[in-house]
């Protein structure tokens, strides 16, 4: 928020209060991030649909736009906008308002803490990662009201399984997490991030074995906390319809999609400035910080969605399984062993 | 825990190996045309939608009648030199695309076209003309040719056919020849040999 509220004390001269100054750093850097989550919801659609056309042998939207049909997401923005809101008669009808932008927000919010540059982090609070672990969990709340308002047995059915996968995955994700904590002592993302500066070798990630066990574990918990494929329980297109948002149309369903696909990005984000060195380019000196760390995001997104395109759905006891009974023991070894490591190599001080 | 231990090595493993299929399959061509900007290369005898050339066309009738659903319609007025075609439709929504037409038309005017997508809103504009009734055909020989319409010449057509097989016939009994000699040479017990010479019609 530095570098907005800089810009505006540059514009206005004294023209702000400092609590002026503040409001309108805050809100012209939440408009930046709600149209990097619009951005992320346009690029990946596109992406999504052309890898999946690939990795099928075929070649995906191809007639909007000159090229490859890159026009395709605003084509489909513009077929959803004309679409009708229907609120089904038996919903209960404020919550079912209410779910798309509690899922929203629970995704805008969490993007305050991501340091895509140095200086270019909307807050910069010393808590970071806790707190983007606490506002990014409020999106269970979202799928619950979505699939408990819809009245529809489908919509409860991928409520419950969400809700379930994504508190349990939760815990592994926050687990992985915090060999690194220890390792920077320091929860502010920059402190992380600046941590990991001079090339690849110093990249959390390859630090020690531990830690690169913990990114894979990440890595998995993230791909079933953002309810993706092989962990789309939730939706399920081929047994629960669309899960909790089977009874939404129009602008409600688009904003479902944008914060799927701007989770999808966040949790890459995350995993970025954690593990793979944040904005620090993989040898040299540090020049367009903000391209290295997008490029660095984007790429795991791909992977993300490669991911998805080729495995299958896990069932239900599989995915508690998965989760319980590998992931959780897996990221506390993680962070036992990174602990031994640490005080092995004599950096505990 | 060694069957633990394993189970997240396959889960790994076979995930990877999956991974690696489907990288395969990113990288290379797709097999899918863009349907409406590339089509596929047809055969040369493609069995695509029945069109009739009205400059060959004598208005025979022999693809009427051979036709199993009859769906060639021909109208016709006149008899002997003044015997004019006025209509040559086939009706799409009858054709079953067997072809008997082609192979009996004499003049090689009806034939399959390469045409295979005509998506249509209305039933009915399924039946195809092919003469405009204000210009109708000719169907005798003679007013054919002073009109400088295709005449097939039936005799030397045929000559040139006979010729083609008796010299496909001749080269099929030298074959014969030539492998009785062979079977002679390997000393074998002697059996006159059953096998059919070279089909004279693929000798062409």
């Amino acid at each position: 928020m530095e570098v907005m509220t800089d810009l505006f004390g540059k514009i206005f001269g004294d023209g702000l209060s400092p609590q002026g100054l503040l409001i309108a750093g805050g809100l012209t850097m939440a408009l930046v991030m709600s149209l990097v989550m619009a951005l992320c919801a346009i690029v990946f659609t596109w992406a999504e649909r052309k890898i999946a056309g690939f990795i099928q042998s075929r070649y995906g939207p191809m007639r909007v736009g000159r090229y490859h049909g890159v026009l395709q997401p605003v084509a489909d923005m513009v077929k959803i906008l004309g679409k009708e809101d229907i609120i089904p008669g038996d919903a209960d009808k404020p919550l079912f308002m209410l779910a798309p932008l509690v899922i929203f927000i629970g995704s805008l919010l969490a993007w305050a803490a991501i340091p895509f540059a140095p200086g270019f982090i909307a807050s910069d609070l010393d808590l970071g990662l806790f707190y983007i672990f606490a506002v990014s969990s409020g999106a269970v709340a979202g799928i619950l009201m979505a699939g408990w308002a819809s009245n529809n047995k489908w919509a409860l059915y991928g409520a419950a399984r969400g809700a379930a996968q994504m508190v349990s995955y939760e815990i592994p994700l926050a687990l992985a997490c915090i060999p690194v904590v220890m390792l920077t002592g320091s929860l502010n993302m920059n402190d992380i991030v600046i941590s990991q500066q001079g090339g690849i070798w110093n990249w959390n990630l390859f630090h020690d074995p531990f830690l690169f066990v913990a990114f894979v574990v990440y890595f998995i918990a993230s791909i079933a906390e953002v309810n993706r494929g092989p962990f789309d329980m939730p939706e399920t297109e081929s047994e629960l319809v669309a899960g909790y948002h089977v009874e939404y149309t129009g602008m409600r369903f688009a904003f479902f999609f944008l914060a799927e696909y701007a989770n999808l990005f966040l949790v890459s984000c995350i995993a970025t400035a954690v593990f793979l060195g944040g904005w620090h380019p993989v040898a040299g000196p540090v020049v367009l910080p903000g391209l290295a760390f997008v490029i660095k995001a984007v790429l795991l997104v791909l992977l993300q969605m490669w991911v998805r395109w080729t495995l299958p759905r896990l069932r239900v006891d599989q995915l508690m399984h998965t989760c319980w009974k590998v992931m959780v023991p897996l990221s506390l070894i993680c962070v036992l062993g990174a602990g031994i490591w640490m005080m092995a190599s004599g950096e505990l001080g | 825990m060694t069957q633990y231990l394993r189970d997240i090595y396959d889960a790994v493993f076979s995930a990877f190996k999956g991974m690696r299929i489907t990288g395969k399959h990113l990288v290379k061509k797709p097999v899918t045309l863009q349907y409406p900007d590339e089509r596929w290369v047809l055969p040369e005898r493609f069995k695509g939608f029945i069109i009739n050339d009205t400059t060959r066309c004598d208005g025979c009738l022999r693809c009427a009648k051979v036709c199993p659903v009859d769906c060639i319609y021909i109208e016709s007025v006149g008899k002997g030199k003044d015997r004019y075609m006025h209509r040559y439709a086939v009706d799409y929504n009858k054709c079953i695309w067997c072809g008997l037409c082609t192979t009996e038309c004499p003049t090689e005017a009806c034939q399959h076209s390469l045409d295979y997508d005509h998506a249509l809103y209305d039933r009915k504009r399924l039946v195809y003309e092919f003469v405009d009734p204000k210009h109708t055909i000719p169907c005798h020989k003679e007013t054919r040719l002073d009109m400088n319409l295709f005449v097939p010449n039936f005799e030397e057509e045929k000559a040139k056919l006979k010729a083609k097989r008796a010299k496909a016939a001749e080269k099929a009994e030298q074959a014969k020849i030539d492998a009785a000699k062979e079977k002679a040479d390997a000393d074998k017990p002697a059996e006159p040999t059953t096998e059919p010479g070279p089909d004279p019609e693929k000798g062409e």
